[in-house]
């Protein structure tokens, strides 16, 4: 290797291992714990820390924009060497990243607050209503095949095991491994699924989500959410096709916040739609799973 | 009905994705970091434009994450207040 292929190498491994993932996870935290406080506190005059929470979004949306330019000015000064092959884009890694498992952390100053798991009945309710699925009458009656979610919170593994649920078709286990989950756990669904949606419908349509993707989308999801998730309102399953393709959302200052759960519930669910519409298995949200191959066009997103 | 309870354990779900957002920020500072110095130390001596920006907008990105972090300090504190007075 050449002084400047080693240098190119040196660049291009820096320029991968940008951060680029962990600031997408973060935003997508925030973004959750936002859903939660504004549902919260609908009508209370108290901001509750949401506009903070906002203000805290967009700084890391700041972050995410600048991270980017800098391996634009990296591939242009790889390409300006004469390194031009070494300046492609990364892969797309980030889609993934918030499905790695990570140390458990603590709320600041939680301890004295009521766990999560007071808010068992409250998530069980709304899982019930949507999924029209009663949830088990005992402990011992939750458990999926893999059992119950983990202490702590296991999203990944609860987003896996509805995906598979809903590949089978099965509305019964949907129901049941939503239900086996404490309200943390679910509700952080809405978080892990964001770029993980983005991802599995830029392989269905066979480029980026854009605005006009929007009615192929959901004419290639809708119907199967409906199915499987029968109490659940349209309007949840367009917001997150909305995101997923970039279309400006209309700010409606009269509409009420929706419920966490519903988003939550819909994505997890939408997460395995998308995953049957393209034949893989929930195995492929593991984070160790190989990336599977773009495809070029995708017929069945029509 | 809702309880007094429940209000403070639905706060304190929504504090715990804001920790968990908080330690993704952390990490990603640390390897922004990293990357500062990586590049420093390949690209020592160059005057390239595109070295000036990039090193440019990583240590804009970092300024962005401390920012990030105080304002989800502020929001977990202003969440906390409320939750107190329940």
């Amino acid at each position: 290797m050449s002084l400047i292929q080693d240098l190119g190498a040196q660049l291009r491994a820096t320029s991968d291992e940008l951060p680029t993932g962990l600031v997408t996870v973060a935003m997508e935290k925030l973004r959750g714990a936002t859903e939660i406080l504004m549902w919260v506190r609908e009508t209370s005059q108290d901001p509750m820390g949401v506009p903070q929470l906002g203000n805290a979004t967009e700084a890391a949306e700041r972050a995410a924009a600048a991270i980017r330019v800098a391996q634009d000015a990296i591939a242009a000064y790889l390409a300006a060497i004469g390194l031009t092959g070494d300046a492609a884009a990364p892969p797309d890694r980030d889609w993934k990243a918030g499905l790695e498992q990570r140390p458990e952390v603590r709320p600041e100053g939680g301890d004295d607050s009521p766990p999560a798991d007071r808010l068992g009945p409250w998530w069980q309710a709304r899982v019930a209503q949507l999924t029209g699925e009663p949830a088990p009458k005992d402990d011992s009656d939750q458990a999926a095949p893999g059992g119950q979610a983990k202490p702590g919170g296991d999203t990944a593994d609860l987003l896996r095991r509805v995906a598979s649920g809903v590949r089978s078709g099965d509305k019964a286990k949907v129901g049941r491994d939503l239900h086996s989950a404490d309200a943390a756990t679910g509700l952080a669904l809405s978080a892990m699924t964001s770029p993980v949606l983005h991802r599995l419908a830029g392989d269905l349509l066979g480029h980026e989500p854009r605005p006009d993707d929007f009615e192929r989308l959901r004419s290639a999801s809708a119907g199967r959410v409906r199915s499987l998730l029968p109490g659940t309102s349209p309007a949840v399953l367009e917001t997150l096709l909305a995101r997923i393709c970039r279309v400006p959302v209309q700010n409606e200052p009269d509409r009420p916040a929706g419920h966490p759960a519903d988003n939550a519930v819909t994505a997890g669910v939408l997460t395995g739609v998308l995953l049957a519409r393209l034949g893989r298995d929930a195995s492929s949200l593991d984070p160790n799973a190989p990336d599977p191959l773009r495809r070029p066009e995708a017929a069945d997103a029509r | 009905m809702a309880s007094v309870a429940e209000v403070k354990a639905a706060v304190n779900a929504a504090l715990q994705q804001v920790s968990e957002g908080q330690a993704a920020i952390q990490a990603a500072r640390e390897k922004l970091g990293e990357a500062q110095q990586s590049l420093a130390a390949a690209l020592d001596g160059s005057g390239n434009d595109a070295v000036s920006s990039a090193h440019a907008s990583l240590s804009q990105a970092d300024q962005s994450l401390e920012e990030c972090l105080g304002a989800t300090s502020l929001a977990v504190e202003q969440a906390q207040t409320y939750t107190a007075t329940l």
